[in-house]
């Protein structure tokens, strides 16, 4: 029985490289090849002229310098504000902490797109409502702030990476011994000396890896940098390879290669950073003793400040852009709240929306993309968790690193690569060629949590069934499965949340016939008819609060996931 | 008293959802100067709670704390210091090195923040390292160490800012047996050597009687006695202290009468027999006296008999290297009784006892264990 166990799991770990490599290096060394041959879309004699033409183009000084800003002034926006938010929740008196614990699951349920939109309705320097109301109020000549602005971009961008920073910084916190703050207190330390000289150090590989992994965050965004920054002519590397792609008659796709491929290298190494600044983090997790209890900081007269700072962020994040949608989705052009606008409130954007073939047919796809590209994504990662766990090889190994790659992959970047994949396919251009690139570039977010549900089912557990004479199927059915079912199920849900919103991928990948919600509010936000962003908007936070809300009610963490 | 470190009237509360726990009720207490005194008493009395207010890192309700005459906080004066500017080190049960520094570093950190000069915070590490055994370590990683290394670290760097008064609190608990029993002795040298006041918390009664000059015995946040260890280990009155250190023998007794102020006549298990006791109980009065296991001896052969010998049966024997665990049956009684063990003892046989008067003793009466 075990033989045949193992007969079988060889060439299922074989098989299982095949695919998943073909998902994850396929693109990549397509972008390879794709930047180096003449010609626009197909691969044709070598060349170098696409990466002359890529870095020699007079705009990307520019755009490089943009980068960095928005890359580094998001990621130090969302690592400090996440990093204070972790430790008010941890580590302090501060009032209705449970507060705290909604905010990892935000972005599930409010996709950037929308974010991105609810807030351009609100700050936009023509017609912002926020500015309107400013205008009025304060009888200025135009808006006081103007969104489409570098600092704009940085504050969104930020915003949005908040929860992520928040749940990343959060476990340093918690298994922070306080009784080293203690001891530098008695030794004669102030509260500022112990924060600089103790608690910072101690705290700085999580910082360092929180601020790392924003940074690869903003790296890859697409859609703050392309709704806010390119009506602003502010474009950083993501865009300007977008316009490379999407703007004239021919898109160069080697052009795009050719610069896609330093951001993804840079990733990579990032990447690596990270991984390694985790495992010098974990260095410092000092051995606590039996009188240990985490002392919470007494806030005195900044508790309340405070608190009110943690909600006006949480409205920042979630309450305004909601509102504003629904106030948004119901009005004929953007106003400010009042009666008249109130009186004009009709259901108009929702028949137009719901009545346009083509967004009933992105809302179709991405409703079909969801649950089947969620279903393939899961089934693949509980074969390679398996693997990955069970059969200890050096092909499982290798199978593990392959399956994490896409992690570090800015989905713009990965998507021209399967640009040059699919058009080789009979898959180009159809639905099931958006399907396998949704599956490869989120494959690590199923085979992560489905990892470490299959570490938790004990090896012994398994086997001793099988040795009282349940067969293989039976030990499936009888044990495996039901240990195993709520790691899949959030697995699933996870996975089907992120397909419905998926931006960046589709933004390459999608065609007429194969249009998805995204790039259709999207497009509906560069065309500036507000009301049906808002209301086709709600739509989509509906199908997914639901999904949330699916797996809340069977019980099920999701936030873990995130990370 | 006036004394290094005095507390008085020290009341803490700590408040949770549904309840509030009194860990400290009413506490008044003083050390003396260059002397170790240690808190003693079962897990959750409230030690390191009174230790953590000493230091500032916890608030009290009420009362005053003052150190080397200075008052650190008190409740009507309005006074509060935080811990930095209390003048003390403080040793820690998890030790709390921090891992991101050396030895040195480590041990260096108090002078830097009293901006010592360079040379002379190298010159007092130096010296302090040697003294806790641990020079050429200066620049190991501190987590590299091992347990025993890293409570000297703890030490060096409460000691090296020459503070009024140390503060230990259970700092030998997380090292094994043996290591304990030696840095016990080692810790107790430097203390005396350096002249050095210090509270040290514990709740192991052999490390508290061996380390400590005085013992403050705590019961559900509240000091139920003081003393010397000879003191609370040989003379105390109380039922809790008595049950709480060593193992002790109670017996119920009657008052018969007095043979001087300190000493009563009483009858019990062993008989008619002289007892150290409380000098105004009126006869007739029903006591509880208790005895050591270790006061009793064998009476000497073929002598007259005399005060405080009695005859029982021994019932079981324990052989425990340095002496004979025996239980014996007396007047319907069992009490058991470290002899020497050169004494030949069978089970079964009869066997005379002596125990001195003033190793028996009469509990106060009215109090509960
Ligand atoms: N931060 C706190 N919040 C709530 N209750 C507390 C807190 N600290 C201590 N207590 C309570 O106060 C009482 C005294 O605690 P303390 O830690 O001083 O005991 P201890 O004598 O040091 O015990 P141990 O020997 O186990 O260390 C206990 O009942 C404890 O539960
Ligand atoms: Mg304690």
């Amino acid at each position: 029985m075990l033989e045949r166990q193992s007969r079988l799991r060889m060439p299922l770990a074989g098989i299982l490289i095949i695919v998943v490599g073909a998902l994850t290096i396929g693109p990549v060394l397509m972008l390879v090849i794709g930047s180096f041959s003449k010609g626009i879309g197909a691969i044709g004699a070598f060349t170098t002229d696409k990466y002359v033409a890529a870095y020699t183009d007079p705009t990307l000084p520019k755009t490089l310098l943009n980068t960095v800003i928005f890359t580094l002034g998001a990621a130090c926006f969302s690592t400090i504000l996440g990093g204070l938010l972790a430790y008010l929740s941890v580590r302090t008196d501060i009032p209705f902490s449970g507060l705290f614990r909604v905010l990892p699951i935000v972005p599930m349920m409010i996709p950037h797109v929308l974010f991105a939109a609810a807030w351009i309705a609100l700050l936009n320097p023509t017609n912002g409502m926020l500015n309107l109301f400013l205008r009025n109020l304060f009888g200025l000549s135009s808006g006081p702030f103007n969104i489409y602005s570098l600092g704009g971009m940085i504050f969104l961008e930020g915003m949005l990476d908040l929860p992520v920073t928040y749940l990343v910084i959060s476990p340093a916190m918690y298994s922070f011994d306080t009784t080293l703050e203690e001891a530098s207190r008695v030794s004669g330390a102030s509260n500022l000396y112990t924060l600089r000289r103790v608690t910072l150090p101690i705290l700085k590989p999580a910082f360092l890896a929180t601020f790392t992994l924003a940074i690869i965050r903003t790296l890859a965004a697409f859609a703050i940098p392309s709704m806010v920054g390119m009506p602003g002519r502010i474009h950083i590397l993501t865009t300007h390879i977008y316009r490379i792609i999407s703007v004239g008659w021919s898109p160069d796709y080697g052009r795009a290669a050719a610069l896609g491929l330093i951001v993804l290298a840079a990733s990579i190494i990032l990447v690596y950073l990270y991984r390694h600044l985790i495992s010098e983090g974990s260095q410092y997790v000092t051995v606590t003793g039996k009188g240990y209890r985490p002392t919470v900081v007494e806030l005195g007269r900044a508790r309340y400040p405070l608190f009110i700072l943690c909600i006006v962020l949480f409205c920042f994040l979630v309450v305004i852009p909601l509102a504003t949608l629904i106030y948004m989705s119901f009005l004929p052009y953007s106003m400010v709240p009042s009666a008249r606008a109130v009186s004009m409130m009709n259901l108009r954007n929702w028949h137009t929306v719901l009545r346009n073939s083509v967004i009933v047919r992105a809302l179709k796809n991405s409703v079909f993309l969801s649950i089947a590209g969620a279903t393939l994504g899961i089934v693949l990662s509980l074969f390679v968790a398996y693997v990955v766990v069970k059969v200890k090889s050096k092909g499982s190994a290798l199978l593990e690193s392959l399956s994490f790659l896409s992690f570090s992959f800015p989905g713009m970047i990965i998507g021209v690569g399967f640009m040059w994949f699919l058009v080789r396919t009979p898959l180009y251009a159809t639905i099931w060629g958006l399907l396998v690139a949704y599956v490869g570039t989120y494959l690590p977010y199923g085979v992560r949590p489905l990892r470490s549900a299959f570490m938790q089912i004990d090896e012994e557990l398994e086997e001793s069934a099988r040795v009282f004479g349940a067969s293989f199927l039976r030990a499936l059915n009888d044990i495996i499965v039901p240990l195993l079912a709520p790691g899949v199920v959030s697995a699933w849900i996870l996975m089907a949340c992120m397909f419905i919103r998926e931006l960046s991928v589709s933004v390459v990948l999608s065609r007429p016939g194969t249009e998805v919600l995204t790039v259709e509010i999207m497009k509906l936000a560069n065309d500036g008819l507000w009301g049906q962003v808002a209301a086709l908007g709600i739509i989509m936070i509906g199908l997914s609060t639901a999904l949330v809300i699916v797996a809340s009610l069977l019980r099920i963490p999701l936030s873990h996931s995130e990370q | 008293m006036q004394g290094m470190v005095s507390v008085k009237n020290l009341v803490k509360t700590f408040a949770s959802k549904d309840e509030t726990v009194t860990a400290l009720d009413n506490v008044t207490l003083a050390t003396p100067a260059n002397r170790i005194l240690t808190l003693l008493g079962p897990s959750g009395c409230g030690k390191t709670t009174l230790l953590r207010c000493i230091a500032g890192l916890e608030s009290p309700v009420s009362g005053e704390i003052s150190i080397g005459g200075e008052v650190v906080w008190s409740k009507e004066q309005g006074i509060s210091l935080p811990p930095e500017r209390r003048g003390i080190g403080m040793v820690f049960q998890s030790y709390a090195i921090w891992p991101h520094m050396t030895v040195f570093g480590n041990v260096a950190y108090p002078l830097e923040i009293r901006r010592t000069p360079k040379q002379e915070i190298r010159e007092r590490v130096r010296k302090i390292l040697d003294l806790v055994k641990l020079s050429g370590f200066e620049n190991r990683l501190a987590t590299k160490l091992s347990g025993g290394q890293q409570q000297r670290v703890a030490l060096a760097r409460a000691l090296v800012a020459e503070p009024k008064v140390i503060l230990f609190d259970e700092p030998l608990s997380n090292l094994d047996a043996k290591l304990r029993e030696s840095t016990r002795q080692e810790l107790r040298d430097f203390l005396t050597e350096l002249a050095i006041s210090a509270i040290y918390v514990t709740h192991d009664q052999v490390e508290a009687l061996t380390i400590s000059d005085h013992i403050a015995i705590m019961r559900g946040g509240v000091i139920v006695e003081q003393g010397t260890p000879q003191d609370i280990y040989l003379r105390s009155n109380n039922p809790f202290v008595v049950d709480f250190i060593g193992r002790a023998n109670f017996l119920d007794a009657t008052i018969k009468g007095y043979k001087d102020q300190h000493h009563a006549i009483v009858s019990c298990a062993l008989g008619d027999i002289v007892c150290s006791a409380p000098s105004d109980l009126v006869i007739g009065t029903k006591v509880t006296i208790y005895t050591r296991p270790e006061s009793f001896e064998v009476a000497p052969p073929s002598s007259v008999p005399t005060e405080n010998e009695f005859e029982g049966t021994v019932t079981s024997l324990l052989f425990a290297g340095e002496a004979h665990e025996a239980e014996i049956l007396v007047g319907g009684a069992r009490i058991l009784a470290k002899l020497k063990f050169h004494i030949p003892l069978k089970k079964g046989e009869k066997v005379r006892l002596h125990v001195d008067r003033e190793w028996c003793r009469a509990l106060n009466p009215g109090e509960e264990a």
